[in-house]
């Protein structure tokens, strides 16, 4: 009895933990969301900052029921999570490249100078074949 | 009411207030990506809020619900972003 | 990649009847998560026999995930102690990396793992597939030592991986 009791409440303890670490992260990453200037700065800072946090609070939401197809649910939340994560924030600021979403003026862009040139000119080729 | 579900409670409120932060963030949001990326923030934390509420409430079923919200969820955030990138076109 | 995604339908058929023929263990996560690891770990060791390139990578890939997961983890506290002092002192910039990955897998799991880790974030790759443009937030006046970071600490060991 007492050892049953014993493990129940281990499971509640380090559930608990687990959720208030993620909920924390969630948190923060809210708040860069509102803070920081620029969209590029909040994409890469703050989209893995919420999967890292719902992937702690599934990861609690798990050790509690500890049940296999619980378990099972659970994995595959976490790795649908990780794998689309990544994608949407790519096509999302490939996207925004595209439409010539400024840039922070503290930004160091010598690197990337040749690639929006060549945006820009295959921009205007397009749009003299378009005017002829 | 013990200490673990008070843990719960003030965590599903936490997350509230993450929730009232995003939409400040979707109102003022200078341009059409930054809403998409408030939209993608947003789901995340319904996922984590319906999370927490299958644990407060132990009934295994509302797990379901969060798969089908993480699914749609980043098919809307793409299909956004396509649409951005057919209009510039 | 095709061994791996049998050896995972195998093993997970294995559990399931494993449960619902006897009754040896308790009907847990520990347990059932415990016989599926078992079974994919003696069909891991079947494979010396006949896929000995399979037999090679697997530790190799499961020491990346912990890796990634362990710059995730370091680069997330970085920022949220940034994202919490009053002022913040970021300092972005855009990189051009140029590839020594020539296949779309390995420049996909690139950019996938660039973007994931916190800090960074993959903005598109040149026309002709040599230059991988990423955007980052911290650099100190040296975009050689980012550079060679990124290609150091990600691209090498994707590439012994894929190859």
């Amino acid at each position: 009895m007492l050892n049953n009791l014993d493990s129940f409440l281990l499971k509640e303890t380090i559930s608990s933990v687990f959720i208030l670490v993620g909920v924390a992260f969630m948190l923060i990453a809210t708040i860069g969301l509102l803070r920081f200037p620029d969209f590029y700065i909040r994409m890469s800072a703050i989209t893995k900052g919420s999967t890292l946090g719902l992937g702690l609070i599934l990861a609690g939401l798990g050790i509690y029921f500890d049940h296999p197809a619980m378990l099972l649910k659970v994995v595959a939340i976490i790795s649908f999570t990780f794998m689309t994560a990544p994608v949407a924030a790519h096509v999302l600021s490939r996207t925004a490249v595209q439409n010539k979403i400024p840039f922070w003026n503290k930004t160091n862009l010598t690197d990337f100078q040749s690639y929006l040139k060549k945006e820009h000119r295959s921009e205007k080729k397009v749009d003299e074949e378009r005017a002829k | 009411m013990n200490l673990f579900s008070v843990t719960l409670i003030i965590a599903i409120g936490t997350l509230s207030i993450c929730l009232v932060l995003t939409a400040i963030r979707f109102a003022i949001g200078p341009t059409l990506p930054d809403r998409i990326s408030a939209f993608d923030l947003f789901v995340a934390n319904v996922i984590g809020i319906i999370a927490i509420y299958t644990e407060l409430t132990g009934n295994a079923d509302f797990i379901d619900v969060a798969i089908i919200l993480s699914l749609f969820g980043f098919l809307g955030s793409i299909s956004f972003a396509y649409f951005l990138m057919k209009r510039i076109r | 990649m095709k061994t791996f995604l049998i050896h995972t339908v195998i093993s997970f058929v294995v559990a399931y009847q494993f449960f619902q023929r006897t009754d040896w263990l308790s009907y847990h996560a520990r347990s059932a998560g415990g016989i599926f690891m078992l079974a994919f770990a003696v069909l891991w060791i079947t494979t010396l026999l006949y896929n000995r390139a399979y037999f090679r990578k697997m530790p190799k890939a499961i020491f990346f995930i912990l890796y990634i997961l362990k710059e995730i983890f370091v680069a997330n506290l970085r920022i949220a102690y940034d994202i919490l002092k009053p002022r913040y002192a970021i300092n972005p910039a855009v990189l051009a990396v140029p590839l020594d990955a020539k296949d779309d897998l390995s420049i996909t799991l690139l950019a996938c793992v660039v973007a994931l880790t916190p800090g960074s974030i993959a903005l598109d790759v040149r026309q002709d597939r040599r230059v991988l443009y990423v955007h980052m937030l911290y650099i100190d006046d040296d975009l050689d030592k980012a550079k060679h970071q990124i290609k150091h600490g990600f691209e090498r060991r994707i590439l012994e991986l894929t190859t």
